[in-house]
């Protein structure tokens, strides 16, 4: 997978290097262009709006940033995003340590496993999990039959049903660049660790974790970052006690025609994640996706 | 009555089909700088891994003083090891890579600190203790690990071809660290290589290997001047390997019948066994001189002469069509030329029959 990666990676970046002058920047200016056309366009014209409707001013920002209800919506967002962060680290480094570890033919089965949930229709897995999580979804009967639980455990239409259908989706995305990241560590140097003495969790935190902090670093700012603008599994798995961001700018925009609020509301998540990004190039040297990198 | 410091017990170890290694057996002294020698894929690494507790063996023992290592798991024997790629943990600096068995193991904080000054001086290292092992030549890489692997005074190094990576000459600057690290520390070695000459350099003992076996143990010395296999005769050292029938002569005679038919005679003890066999003699043991060969003198033709400063080097053909290469003192050598006839002679006592 990392080698497949890495292996069509390499001859891109040697033709770039060829021009570092006017012809590689010649070369650059229909992608340029396009950028410009689908991303640089649509945001300044949302920015535009936020400050231009209903009338020129920053009266959006101030009724967003002032009102109880969306600096709840405002809260919940980071929350969930940082809660699905945190369980998709915990699930995703051990996940990724074993498919960096585990025997080739092994890991090839996980990775197709793995790939063919990422391309399957996000909104029929979202309500595959809806079906599983409800009262008398699978989940809740496997739980009641084993006697761990009595009465049926309420899974969706709040934070729980929420984090796991997040969590499921965002894990490739961390497993992904974490496991190209494990596999480039030599495995002598944990066999160095464990011969001067170090126990497997001394290696771990010693050595192990370390290493592969740019990985980590990488796929969890990717994971909060996508998290943040999710939309359609908080929808369809969180109640309306947890309304996140997407949510609101959908239901301004569809419900209330308030395209300046949603504007605004848009315009801060894009600065946040702006901040974000630019927090991790100063302290982790950044650039470094750690797909198929080092 | 002593146990030997460190016994390695009819070791065997199979990965499916692929006999890795098969009943090694080998006593080390205490001190002792014993090396693995042999071509790669011989077992050396595996035999060393196992005593790491890297590789658990099919079948064997590891005893050291007395006491089995193989239900220890690696990070409690104690052992320091030095591996063939740099495995210095580069995130840390050289002096935390160095202190990093010891914060392991948690010792004083004035200790480490101690420590790591005494262990970076032994390698000669001293005023490095803040640089990253990115920022370090390949040499002082491997000088930093038999630091970090000395640290901790353990009473076993391990070391498998940590110079491989390195050109001849830091190869050698390091070869001579080694010996004085050796003497100073006392620390008992094991050390895996392919580098005969390596080998001979450092060891007291080596342990020759092919095919997951081990062929001869001695001293360089001694696998030198009496192989006991044509293996170890190939890997040590040059030869000239000459096809013969002995045949016993009674009276503790023996001759050696060459393709062509002349013979040399000797005592039977110089021609070990075997009826057919292989004569091995040392380029160096052997001597050419000027002129036509009279009764069973072997008459050989210089094919090729090359001057080496300390001695001259002749290839000869002899009558069987064979190439041997010949090593003599450059006066000796007064009178040949390429093309000229020439007398080949050896002392029958070092002529070594092989089966
Ligand atoms: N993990 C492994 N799986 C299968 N075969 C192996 C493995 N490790 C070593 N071998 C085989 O065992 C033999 C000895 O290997 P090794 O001990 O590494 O030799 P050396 O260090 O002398 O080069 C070789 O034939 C090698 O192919
Ligand atoms: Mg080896």
């Amino acid at each position: 997978m990392s080698t497949a990666l890495s292996s069509t990676t390499v001859p891109v970046r040697r033709r770039f290097k060829l021009g570092p002058g006017a012809r590689g920047i010649k070369l650059l200016i229909p992608v340029l262009l396009l950028l410009a056309v689908f991303f640089l366009v649509p945001v300044l014209a949302l920015l535009l709006r936020s400050i231009m409707e209903p009338v020129p001013g920053l009266q959006n920002y101030v009724e967003l940033l002032g009102s109880q209800t969306y600096v709840r919506v405002f809260f919940n967002t980071f929350m969930v995003a940082g809660v699905v962060t945190l369980i998709t680290l915990l699930v995703g480094f051990p996940t990724a340590w074993l498919l960096a570890i585990m025997p080739k033919r092994w890991s090839q089965v996980m990775f197709a496993i793995l790939l063919l949930s990422m391309w399957t229709n996000l909104l029929a897995r979202t309500y595959a999990w809806m079906v599983l999580l409800q009262q008398t979804g699978l989940v809740n009967r496997v739980l009641m039959a084993i006697g761990v639980i009595d009465e049926p455990l309420t899974l969706v239409n709040n934070l729980i049903g929420v984090t796991i259908g997040m969590t499921y989706i965002m894990l490739p995305f961390l497993v992904l660049p974490l496991h190209a990241t494990l596999r480039a560590i030599d495995p002598s140097t944990l066999r160095a660790a464990a011969i001067c003495g170090a126990s497997r969790w001394q290696a771990l935190r010693l050595v192990l974790l370390p290493l592969a902090l740019p990985g980590i670093a990488s796929g969890a700012l990717m994971v909060f970052v996508m998290s943040l603008g999710y939309y359609v599994t908080p929808a369809l798995l969180g109640g309306t006690g947890y309304m996140m961001l997407a949510e609101l700018i959908a239901q301004l925009v569809q419900s209330l025609l308030n395209w300046g609020l949603a504007g605004a509301a848009a315009f801060v998540l894009l600065v946040v994640t702006l901040g974000l990004y630019a927090v991790q190039l100063r302290y982790l040297g950044g650039g470094r996706s750690g797909m198929g990198d080092r | 009555m002593t146990t030997p410091f460190l016994q390695i017990r009819g070791l065997r170890k199979t990965y499916d089909q692929v006999v890795a290694i098969d009943h090694v057996s080998l006593d080390i002294k205490q001190g002792e700088f014993m090396t693995f020698l042999g071509p790669s894929g011989s077992g050396k690494s595996t035999t060393l891994y196992i005593v790491a507790g890297f590789q658990e063996p099919t079948e064997g023992q590891v005893l050291l003083n007395g006491k089995s290592l193989l239900d220890v798991a690696p990070n409690q024997r104690n052992i320091g090891m030095v591996f063939q790629r740099y495995t210095l943990f580069p995130h840390l600096t050289v002096g935390e890579n160095v202190a990093f068995p010891l914060r392991v193991r948690r010792r004083p904080e004035a200790e480490i600190k101690a420590k790591v000054d005494k262990m970076l001086e032994l390698v000669h290292l001293g005023g490095y203790r803040d640089r990253l092992p990115g920022q370090m030549s390949g040499g002082q890489q491997q000088r930093v690990a038999i630091a970090r692997a000395l640290a901790y005074d353990p009473p076993l190094l391990l070391m498998d071809e940590p110079l491989s990576a390195l050109d001849k000459k830091l190869r050698e600057e390091i070869q001579f660290e080694l010996r004085r690290i050796h003497q100073e520390t006392g620390v008992t070695i094991l050390y895996v290589t392919h580098d005969q000459e390596e080998a001979l350099r450092l060891s007291d003992r080596i342990a020759v290997f092919s095919q997951g076996k081990i062929e001869q143990v001695g001293t360089g010395e001694e696998l030198y001047e009496r192989p006991t296999s044509r293996f170890v005769a190939g890997f040590i050292g040059n030869s000239n390997f000459l096809p013969v029938k002995v045949e016993k002569l009674g009276s503790g005679r023996a001759r050696a019948v060459f393709p062509n038919g002349q013979a040399v005679e000797g005592d039977a003890s110089a021609f070990a066994s075997g009826s057919d066999g292989t004569l091995m003699v040392r380029p160096e043991q052997m001597r050419i001189r000027p002129g036509t060969a009279v009764g069973q003198e072997l008459a050989v033709t210089v094919r090729d002469m090359t001057y080496l400063g300390d001695s001259m080097h002749f290839a000869v053909q002899t009558p069987w069509n064979q190439e041997l290469a010949v090593r003599m003192a450059v006066r000796d050598g007064q009178g040949l030329c390429i093309g000229s006839s020439a007398v080949l002679e050896w002392d029958t006592q070092h002529g070594h029959v092989f089966a």
